[in-house]
């Protein structure tokens, strides 16, 4: 390994090391505080504390990015800050038309696949004026998410990422990203976030699919990150995703008999839908990467030649 | 772009200092207001209470830096700094262009103040007051009202601009007053908490519809006024002073 390998891994060491201690630090304090895996209770209060720690827990990465920037002496350059949109808008159309696209099919699939014969109508209310504007006013919401948003993007992406791919290949790198990435939400995973702590096999099978789930949602948001050199499309992409997610959609536009009936499923098996679509763009995301790299490498050698 | 941003931040340190004083300032009174209520939760009146007397703060917050507007475009008006302006490989439009993101950056800082503030009241009061939606459109009602005196401000100079965002806000407070006199309001007169009848009426029908566009048409708004602008600015730029 060169120096300036060496330099880049100790940096990343550096990041990885203060994004990750504090979550994994304050989810236990909680839990012994509190005396129950905090994201599954039904306790007012501790839900507040979590909606509370979830909020400022998204700007930790960014925290991190800025602390290691500073201890490391590295400057601000290459920091992902600049909007580059000059020929670029169709990756920042993207970035909100991607994730909402998703959510939308996968509530789709969700009901095709759950609903066990209940009509359309009956699963979903009509989408009148009332709730178009519930709808819009959610993804208008998007601006205010888009600061915890920003505060994991701009940590993962705008600098765990290039990091981890100036020491490895591009695929590789976007795997190991989503790894770590669904590593440092362990924590969150096992006081019950996303999944709950009631499906088989608590903890490990929803830390796995949590570590799927970043691993293809990495490969669309370092697509769009790379391409346009902002880490602003990762973070829209980011806020549509928490925000509209199709968890939010089916609550928001389910009927009450089709939510009892969701209810009723563990958690994993209602976000596996989700899982299979989102692996669908993130394999189509991972090839345009990876094509990107075949490009630029064949104009190289056209240009050596 | 950058070189022209860090020029606006410079110039309007003082404005921007400003802004975030008032900011921080209506913050801390919520904050403080939250924290001797001893971090218990409001009950439903008082909850309604603290909802309007936010409000206002926030709006107080975001409101009063709005008037230093003019302040970041009176110190470019002159024909030497516009002449220097457009000898700029950025030009005239990368000149524009720079305002409006400074201006977009200072409302995104006061927004992020605002929405840190009420996070934090949200734990405070028990998940009795969040103020988030209400932020926004504030945020969003700023990006409308800069759309519409930006282009005034650079076609005409920065005195006439700010005399025509007045006249723009007085037509909506007219036309609000003008609901409250006519309108059909009885069910928040006649209510007994007219402030929970008020919200309730927010969140109704099909009102939720129009409002939801709102923040949409603001972010259109903010984006076509830019490219107005732009086209202004030569125009606006001959009839400057010395």
């Amino acid at each position: 390994m060169n120096s300036d390998k060496k330099l880049t891994a100790r940096r990343l060491l550096i990041f990885l090391a203060v994004a990750f201690v504090p979550f994994y630090i304050i989810i236990p304090v909680m839990w012994a505080y509190f005396g129950e895996p905090i994201f599954a209770s039904e306790n007012e209060t501790v839900m507040i504390a979590t909606s509370v720690v979830g909020v400022f827990g998204m700007m930790i990465p960014s925290f991190a990015n800025l602390i290691t920037r500073l201890v490391t002496k590295e400057g601000f350059g290459s920091s992902y800050l600049g909007l580059n949109c000059k020929g670029k808008m169709g990756y920042y159309i993207a970035s909100v038309l991607v994730p909402l696209g998703y959510s939308v099919l996968s509530v789709l699939v969700m009901w095709a696949l759950y609903m066990g014969g209940m009509s359309f109508s009956d699963a979903f209310e009509p989408l009148g004026m009332q709730n178009t504007g519930l709808f819009l006013m959610q993804l208008a919401f998007s601006v205010i998410v888009f600061f915890p948003a920003f505060g994991e993007e701009w940590g993962w992406r705008g600098y765990m990422m290039p990091k981890l791919m100036e020491l490895m290949p591009k695929p590789a790198a976007v795997i190991a990203g989503g790894v770590i990435w669904g590593l440092w939400h362990a924590p969150l995973t096992v006081a019950g976030h996303n999944f709950g702590v009631d499906y088989p096999g608590y903890p490990f099978v929803g830390i796995g699919l949590m570590c799927v789930m970043c691993t293809v949602l990495n490969a669309f948001l370092t697509l769009i990150t790379e391409k346009t050199k902002s880490v602003y499309p990762a973070a829209f992409c980011h806020a549509v995703n928490n925000n509209l997610g199709f968890g939010v959609l089916f609550s928001g536009l389910g009927t009450e008999k089709a939510q009892e009936k969701m209810t009723e499923m563990s958690g994993v098996s209602t976000i596996l839908p989700y899982i299979a679509i989102l692996g669908a763009v993130g394999i189509a995301s991972f090839v345009l990467l990876v094509r990107d790299k075949d490009k630029k490498e064949a104009a190289r050698q056209k240009e050596a030649a | 772009m950058s070189g022209l941003l860090y020029k606006n931040f410079r110039i309007n340190r003082s404005s921007l200092i400003f802004a975030l004083i008032i900011q921080v300032l209506c913050c801390a009174v919520i904050l403080l207001v939250c924290f001797f209520q001893g971090g218990k939760p409001f009950e439903e009146e008082g909850a309604n209470t603290a909802v309007f007397i936010f409000s206002l703060l926030y709006f107080l917050g975001s409101w009063l830096p709005a008037m230093a507007t003019s302040e970041i475009f009176r110190t470019d008006e002159g024909k030497t700094a516009c002449s220097f302006a457009m000898s700029l490989p950025a030009g005239a439009k990368g000149h524009v262009e720079s305002k409006y993101y400074f201006i977009l950056i200072e409302n995104i800082i006061i927004l992020f103040i605002g929405f840190i503030t009420d996070t934090l009241t949200f734990a405070m009061t028990g998940g009795t007051v969040s103020m988030t939606i209400f932020i926004m459109f504030v945020f969003c009602w700023r990006m409308m009202i800069s759309s519409v005196e930006i282009p005034f401000m650079i076609r005409f100079g920065s005195q006439r601009g700010m005399s025509i965002k007045g006249a723009v806000v007085g037509i909506i407070l007219m036309l609000g007053w003008l609901w409250f006199l006519f309108g059909d309001i009885w069910f928040i007169l006649d209510s007994e908490d007219p402030i929970a009848a008020f919200m309730e009426f927010m969140q109704s029908g099909d009102i939720a519809f129009w409002l939801s566009l709102f923040p949409y048409v603001s972010i259109i708004m903010y984006y076509l006024s830019c490219r107005i602008s732009v086209k202004l600015y030569r125009k606006g730029a001959e009839t400057y002073e010395q």
